[in-house]
């Protein structure tokens, strides 16, 4: 077997674990995969018996210890690789997915420990100023499979839009916000805003008059 | 015994410091600041106390000249004890700067004002669990009702002691802490401070800068950020034990039509120009009865005297700057600091601000910006030392250079005085509207000119109020008071130089020098120039000189209305007062200054010939 197909289906069997309340039966694998049935059932056959999962007598999935250690490490991979594509050169999130599912197989740990690094670096204050909205987004918003959820800026919230701050990238005005009880985890509800983008919010019981720019390097999430 | 204020801004402290101190206020500058600090005298049981109110701040960590003018003076215990003031209807907040007072270690109270406010909101505060808590003791008051004001001083004086709080902050930073305080020997806060990269240890700030980055990549967060958000973790569950909240009582909020664009943005012109017509209206009425009254009781009396020429001159001199201050002090000045006073004190400045700050980024600024604009259409004075508000320097810049160009009180005399009195009101006005269309163009121009980065405005509102009556004229008499004294003994030093120099006969030179410009360029009589150059010393000056000069008080008789409109609007333009140019100097430096100056008085000649070419 392939490594890059082993790969695959640790990784498969991982994210269907993660994701449903009780583990895959190899019928579930061959809708993920879309491989036929009787093929996945050999391709499980030949895991199992490299020590990788384990087929129940119910029939269902269950990867062993090796084999979670295996699914994790690629779904890293995919998900630092995602956001590099997206985040760092612009892709859009579909083609650099696919992209992400090829390189995944290559690439080294090293690698995806630098690129993670580099990634999670938070920007150096007062160096990097005008792009700073791009390297503020770290590689944790890849996680979450929300289109808008990786760039929701105060800015973009609406009037009566209650919001918690994930965020807020590093220039230094932040230590007026940090003081104001911006700071990440904090609860605001909007409520103003005006044509240009300018907001009056709600925060700790006090309302805050802020300009667009500020406003839309506060990046937030909504439903709390 | 010094007790010392401190807390937010806007929580009531001044009201409290004056109530405790009346009227007898001393306004100190602190060294290396343009920070006031206001300082009075308080007899207790026959003990002499010196009472200081701090600058209101949000934070002690920061880089604001009032964060570290605070920190300063509690590094330096500039107190003995500190009156830590909390406002109760924002009380989670507020202990987010008691939580960093109080790990400077110095004995304290504190106070939670504003409690009928929080009582009308409906919130419950339980001071006895608060002062449990955080190990001082804490007192209810009310400072605009006058509530608990008596029992301050006592409580301070009988138990003010440390806090007994402790913030957990995040491990890493507490073994960083920890780590600097071995190796360097320094206190927790002063380790905290390095480790945001503030404070005046040098050596420290390094020590302390690699083990912050170290915990900047394992957070994905900066220092400040995680600092922060411990002592808000703290303030909160501090403030969920003590503060209980009944239902909330659906009040109509003003703000629904305060802050919309519409109807907002026409309310805050509406209100900001119908101060300026009551100012301009109300003051002229005034000065005219005060000018009259001065000059047929006090000057008259003296030039009657017949004294030496040298000693009538001098004596003169300084009549004429006490007439002219109090001609322009209490009728302008007084009236455009109650007004500004009642905006403040409603709340609507901040509101203002908000709704300002479209208009204002497409001039390169903020809303914050406006008010400094605001103030300068009082005094010049105060506006410059309120551009520490704006935060890069490419913002104070711009904003000193339209500063100098508000029309204050001196020019709205020049305005009435000339233009109103002799050519009509509306050509006032249109005075007023060239000026305005400058500013405008000015700010296009610069903002597109000036290098460096634009930063936002972050204003907390300020809650809406009925202002009291009584609050306003104490606020607009202290004003009144810095101006008088920052005003008068330069009035007076410059009416005694110029009278010196028309005694020896300087001034003829100068105008036989300055004559081509004057005569054939601006259209003017020859004495203009020296009115133009008096208005450097003071601008209402320009106006009272011209009519000295003249030697009617009817300039309309001397002069034709071009030549008045010209003049008027020349001096407004032209060069900042000496008072301006000094504070500017210490604001912004040398280079600022000397551009806008020279700026302003090339502007002021241009416009005057193009009305002088055009008009003719």
């Amino acid at each position: 077997m392939q490594p890059s197909l082993r790969e695959d289906y640790l990784e498969a069997i991982l994210l269907y674990t993660n994701r449903h309340p009780a583990p895959p039966s190899s019928h579930d694998v061959a809708t993920t995969l879309r491989i036929p049935e009787p093929a996945v059932r050999a391709h499980l056959a030949e895991l199992a018996a490299a020590g990788d999962l384990v087929v129940s007598g119910t029939g269902a999935v269950v990867l062993s210890e090796t084999g979670r250690e295996t699914g994790q490490r690629v779904i890293k991979k995919h998900e630092t690789l995602q956001c590099f594509l997206t985040e760092i050169l612009g892709m859009d999130s579909s083609s650099a997915s696919n992209e992400a599912c090829r390189i995944e197989h290559a690439v080294s740990d090293e690698t995806i420990d630098r690129l993670g690094n580099y990634l999670r670096a938070p920007p150096v204050m007062g160096e990097k100023q005008g792009d700073y909205t791009k390297t503020a987004v770290y590689h944790s918003s890849c996680i979450k499979n929300d289109p808008e959820g990786i760039s929701l800026t105060l800015a973009d919230c609406e009037e009566g839009d209650r919001v918690v701050v994930r965020e807020i990238s590093g220039r230094s005005c932040a230590k007026r916000l940090l003081d104001l009880g911006v700071v990440p985890g904090q609860q605001v509800s909007i409520k103003r805003k005006l044509s240009n983008r300018s907001l009056v919010v709600q925060v700790k019981a006090c309302d805050v008059a802020l300009s667009p720019e500020i406003a839309s390097a506060i990046f937030v999430e909504r439903g709390a | 015994m010094k007790i010392a204020l401190l807390g937010n801004p806007g929580v009531g402290k001044s009201l409290i410091f004056n109530q405790l101190t009346g009227l007898g206020v001393e306004v100190n500058k602190y060294p290396g600041s343009t920070v006031t600090l206001e300082s009075g005298n308080v007899c207790y049981k026959k003990d002499k106390i010196e009472l200081i109110d701090l600058p209101g701040v949000y934070s002690l960590d920061g880089n604001s000249e009032e964060e570290v003018l605070v920190r300063r003076f509690l590094e330096k215990n500039g107190a003995d004890i500190i009156i830590a003031v909390l406002d109760a209807t924002k009380l989670e907040r507020n202990l987010y700067l008691l939580a960093q007072v109080a790990e400077y270690s110095q004995p304290m109270i504190a106070l939670v004002n504003r409690i009928d406010d929080a009582e009308a909101e409906g919130l419950l505060i339980d001071t006895g669990r608060l002062a449990e808590i955080i190990g001082i003791d804490v007192l209810f008051t009310a400072a605009s009702l006058g509530k608990n004001i008596d029992r301050i001083l006592p409580l301070a004086l009988s138990s003010a002691r440390e806090p007994a709080l402790f913030i957990p902050y995040d491990h890493h930073v507490e073994a960083a802490t920890r780590t600097l305080e071995k190796t360097m020997g320094t206190p927790r806060y002063k380790n905290l401070l390095a480790l945001q990269d503030e404070g005046d240890e040098l050596a420290l700030r390094d020590a302390a800068s690699s083990i912050a980055r170290e915990i900047e990549q394992r957070h994905r967060m900066s220092v400040s950020q995680i600092i922060a958000t411990n002592r808000h973790n703290f303030a909160r569950t501090v403030a969920a034990e003590v503060v209980k909240k009944s239902p909330e009582k659906r009040q109509f909020d003003l703000d629904r039509i305060l802050t919309r664009a519409f109807p907002g943005i026409p309310l805050l012109c509406l209100i900001l120009f119908s101060l300026l017509l009551t100012v301009f209206v109300i003051g002229s009425w005034m000065e005219a009865i005060i000018v009259q009254t001065f000059t047929t009781y006090i000057i008259n009396p003296f030039m009657t005297l017949a004294l030496p020429p040298l000693l009538q001159r001098l004596g003169f001199s300084v009549l004429v700057a006490l007439e002219a201050g109090l001609g322009i002090a209490f009728p302008f000045v007084f009236t455009f600091y109650v007004g500004l006073s009642i905006l403040e004190d409603t709340g609507y400045m901040t509101r203002a601000a908000f709704l300002a700050d479209r208009a204002m980024h497409r001039i390169g600024l903020h809303g914050e910006a406006l008010i400094p604009m605001v103030i300068g259409f009082g005094c010049t004075v105060p506006a410059v030392l309120s551009l520490r508000l704006l935060k890069t320097r490419r913002e104070k810049t711009i904003a000193a250079f339209l500063i100098t160009m508000v029309p204050c009180s001196a020019r709205t005399v020049v305005i009435a005085g000339i233009v109103a009195a002799f050519v009509g009101i509306f050509w006032a006005f249109s005075i007023y509207l060239i000026v305005f269309i400058l500013i405008i163009i000015t700010a296009v121009v610069l903002s597109r000119m000036t290098p460096g980065d634009q930063f936002g405005m972050i204003v907390e509102m300020s809650p809406l109020k009925m202002p009291r009556t009584r609050f306003v004229l104490q606020k607009s008499w202290l004003r009144i008071k810095e101006f008088l004294f920052i005003a008068m003994p330069l009035l007076i030093a410059t009416s005694i130089v110029l009278g010196l120099f028309q005694y020896f006969g300087i001034i003829d030179v100068f105008q036989q020098v300055f004559a081509p410009i004057t005569v054939s360029l601006l259209g003017l009589p020859e004495y203009a120039s020296t009115a133009l150059l008096f208005g450097i010393f003071r601008k209402e000056l320009a106006f009272e000189t011209l009519a000295v000069l003249a030697g009617t008080a009817d300039l309309g008789s001397v002069m034709t209305s071009v030549q008045l409109y010209t003049f008027a609007l020349v001096s407004v333009l032209f060069i900042p007062c000496i008072s301006t140019i000094a504070v500017l100097y210490r604001q912004m430096g040398a280079k600022i200054t000397i551009l806008a100056s020279l700026y302003t008085v090339v502007l002021g000649m241009m416009i005057g010939v193009l009305i002088n070419i055009l008009m003719k």
